[in-house]
């Protein structure tokens, strides 16, 4: 008989994901994703200044600040058709690589180690053995069996008093952790240092950005000034400094984070052919050194892959009516055209109707809407977005970096290419992205000196700053590709103020409801198949959702006053 | 240089009463202050907050709790641990108390205050605050400017101040993942 299993929130940090899915015989045999929370920032944003627009969105969500406000101005400027110089191009990328790294990182160590580290177990570890394993593999300093004998004996003190969420909340001790207790141990201690080191690696941000968190934007360009020798500007020193961030952020990545998923990898090989999900990726693409509008230029291309193919990449215009299309038949919103039609973001309409259960509910209706999440399509295809969908549609092009970085993983796990279409896979190139972001933070760092050095200082354009020069309507397309995936905002300008904004973010592509044709998206495509050892403990569900890095804060931006059912369903938890 | 005393406002402006966390820092750091007082705006700022928080000696943070209490009820906490910050709070509270047990494990965890607002809900498409919420909030800003300067003067001054005390489940939504399932 099938087991309706509910987990809600099921996002560790960031708003409120729930997953309903049906077990039978110890898989899931149907899945359903829902947002909870209601999605209104498109609101609040009409009728303001468009130049302040990138102030509001970086306010959605504390992870990913910086990819809203960059989006944002880029949605502007592509309105106003601003070029903006070749400095403040190269300073929105480094700040871009830093959210890269910090992100990543964070994500592995903070949001999804725990889902295959036991860290409980580590107090089981033989600290000289840890040692022998961390001097395997990597040449990281901090790996002595007093390093990690101190450690061990610190952590044990916070698990048995229980008074620390990470040691009391997990699912600790179920038989789906297989890793021996001296790699738990290396995963625990790099736990802490990556806390430490992420620190660091945001100063990039408050640089250049002026302050840290929410960083400052400007549309034309970046809001800092350039002068060498000036105490207040971006001077040698503060260059300098950056720098050295970026040289440290590589380091910890190439000694730390990749040689843990190669050692943590091996264990979870089955991991390879679960959660693969629906096999078509989208990647808007992004990073070029010269700038934006330099599409053939990017570091990420762009590129569409349907059913797993990787011999051919299909073209993507965010501009075209029929690309992409937000669709509602299965969300809590109406559109003035009907329930089954698809809109193009610039046509987009966020009008609320919420029609599923009044909470406190069991279960959602999924027969009905089931989600404040609307639901994107390309080209009417469901597709995931993120690191997987970047990695594969820069292999599939031929890209060299991608192509060595990834045959050289595969080749080191001893797995064949389809593993990378799996749980394994997406947390996988999440890592071996991390390991290309950092090169091209260095070129583009040096680029960025060289043109100082040349006497290039410039840092904006203003000219189309003032709205007398702007024409009565405009409508604009901001991309990039934020580290969970596409991420696209839509402006529509009218009398110098915004008549209509949109944004299209990663989690709605992979976290959405099913369309009108009943069609999937990423996460419930992704469930189907999971074995569930325990569903008391489903660990493996978590596994699968946090390989998409899910984050709700951009997908469902708000609660409604039906948001207090989420401590009711707290207290079902008891 | 380090920070005697850290005024922190955390919460989301794009929520209504949700972000007079907010709302109070942005006013208080128009205010003139002695030198060791940094007043920030913290937002939802999460693992970002971690070299400020780590460089302060003493924290006075101001967020917003939907705890059932009347809206506008202003309690002055001192909380022990990461799971007693207010619960249900919005998207940004995990990532901040994820920060805060590392910071405890690292040995690195101020001296945290809490100022704990009261909110009915978390209104969406404004960055209003509501009518109950605004009343309270000059008396707020008095109270979390008295507190700082006194701290500033007396570090150990809050040792004799009066706390309100910890709700039981106070922040029990930090299990992080709440489950029920049916046959």
């Amino acid at each position: 008989m099938a087991e309706r299993l509910v987990i809600d929130p099921i996002t560790r940090i960031e708003g409120h994901l729930r997953v309903e899915v049906e077990i039978n015989e110890g898989k899931v045999t149907e899945a359903y994703s829902a947002g909870t929370m209601v999605r209104l920032l498109e609101e609040i944003l009409k009728g303001r200044d468009p130049r302040d627009a990138w102030a509001f969105v970086g306010r959605v969500c504390g992870v990913c600040t910086t990819v809203h406000s960059l989006a944002s101005v880029r949605a502007v400027e592509d309105a106003l058709d601003i070029t903006i110089p070749p400095n403040a191009e190269l300073v929105r990328n480094l700040m871009f690589c830093t959210q890269y790294m910090h992100d990543h990182v964070v994500h592995f160590y903070h949001l999804h180690a725990m889902d295959w580290v036991d860290v409980v177990a580590a107090l089981k570890a033989d600290p000289k053995a840890t040692s022998e394993i961390a001097q395997s593999i990597s040449n990281w300093p901090k790996s002595s069996p007093g390093y990690f004998s101190d450690l061990q004996k610190r952590i044990k003190k916070f698990v048995e008093s229980g008074q620390l969420g990470i040691f009391a909340n997990g699912y600790w001790g179920h038989p789906a952790y297989k890793l021996p207790p001296e790699i738990n141990l290396i995963g625990l201690a790099h736990y802490l240092e990556a806390l430490e080191w992420q620190k660091e690696i945001v100063k990039v941000h408050t640089i250049f950005g002026g302050k840290n968190p929410h960083p400052n934007y400007l549309v034309g360009g970046m809001a800092c000034a350039i002068g060498l020798d000036e105490a207040s500007a971006i001077n040698a020193e503060r260059l300098a400094y950056v720098g050295q961030l970026l040289q440290d952020a590589k380091e910890f990545i190439n000694q730390v984070y990749i040689p843990d998923l190669l050692a943590v990898a091996p264990y979870y090989l089955d991991w390879g052919a679960i959660g693969g999900g629906l096999g078509n990726f989208l990647v808007y693409g992004d990073m070029s050194a010269n700038g934006y509008r330099d599409t053939a230029g990017y570091k990420f291309p762009s590129g569409a892959i349907l059913n797993k193919d990787l011999s051919q990449v299909y073209e993507v215009d965010l501009r075209e009516d029929a690309q992409v299309q937000e669709f509602i038949s299965n969300s809590w919103y109406s559109y003035s055209d009907g329930n089954e039609v698809g809109k193009h973001p610039w046509q987009g309409e966020t009008t609320l109707k919420y029609t599923g259960p009044k909470p406190p509910y069991e279960h959602l209706d999924v027969d009905q809407k089931y989600s404040y999440l609307k639901t994107p399509r390309w080209k009417g295809n469901a597709m995931e977005v993120g690191p997987l969908a970047r990695v594969l549609v820069g292999y599939a092009r031929g890209r060299e970096d991608y192509k060595e970085v990834v045959d050289s993983t595969l080749s080191k796990l001893g797995v064949p290419a389809t593993a990378l279409f799996s749980t394994l896979g997406r947390t996988a190139a999440r890592g071996l992205e991390s390991i290309l972001v950092a090169d091209w933070a260095q070129e583009f760092y040096d680029q960025l000196i060289g043109n100082i050095r040349n006497g290039d200082t410039r840092m904006a354009n203003t000219e189309m700053f003032d709205p007398k020069h702007w024409p009565d309507r405009a409508m604009g397309v901001g991309h990039t590709e934020a580290p969970r995936g596409a991420l696209g905002h839509w402006v529509v300008i009218e009398d110098q103020k915004i008549a209509n904004y949109q944004l299209v973010v990663p989690t709605t592509w992979n976290g959405s409801p099913r369309d009108h044709n009943g069609q999937r998206s990423a996460y419930e495509a992704a469930l189907l198949d999971t074995p569930v050892a325990d569903p008391a403990q489903p660990v493996e569900i978590l596994r699968t959702i946090h390989s998409f890095d899910p984050c709700m804060a951009c997908a469902v931006h708000l609660y409604d006053e039906e948001g207090k059912h989420l401590s009711r369903v707290s207290v079902v938890g008891e | 240089m380090k920070t005697k005393v850290l005024i922190l406002g955390v919460g989301n402006v794009l929520m209504g009463d949700e972000g007079v966390g907010i709302h109070v820092a942005r006013q208080l750091a128009t205010q003139p202050w002695p030198e060791g007082v940094l007043v920030l705006d913290g937002g939802t700022g999460g693992f970002h907050l971690m070299e400020h928080l780590e460089n302060a000696d003493q924290v006075i943070m101001i967020d917003a709790t939907l705890d059932h209490r009347p809206a506008g009820t202003v309690r002055r906490l001192r909380p022990r641990f990461a799971r007693e910050f207010p619960r249900a709070l919005s998207s940004h509270d995990i990532g901040l108390r994820d920060l805060l047990e590392g910071l405890t494990i690292l040995g690195r965890m101020p001296e945290i205050f809490l100022y704990a607002v009261s909110i009915d809900s978390i209104q969406s498409q404004t960055i209003d605050l509501s009518a109950d919420v605004e009343r309270i909030l000059p008396s707020l800003l008095e109270d979390v400017r008295n507190f700082a300067l006194s701290l500033i003067e007396d570090p150990t001054f809050c040792c004799d101040q009066p706390m309100d005390p910890i709700d039981e489940d106070e922040g029990r939504l930090y299990a992080h993942y709440d489950i029920h399932s049916t046959s």
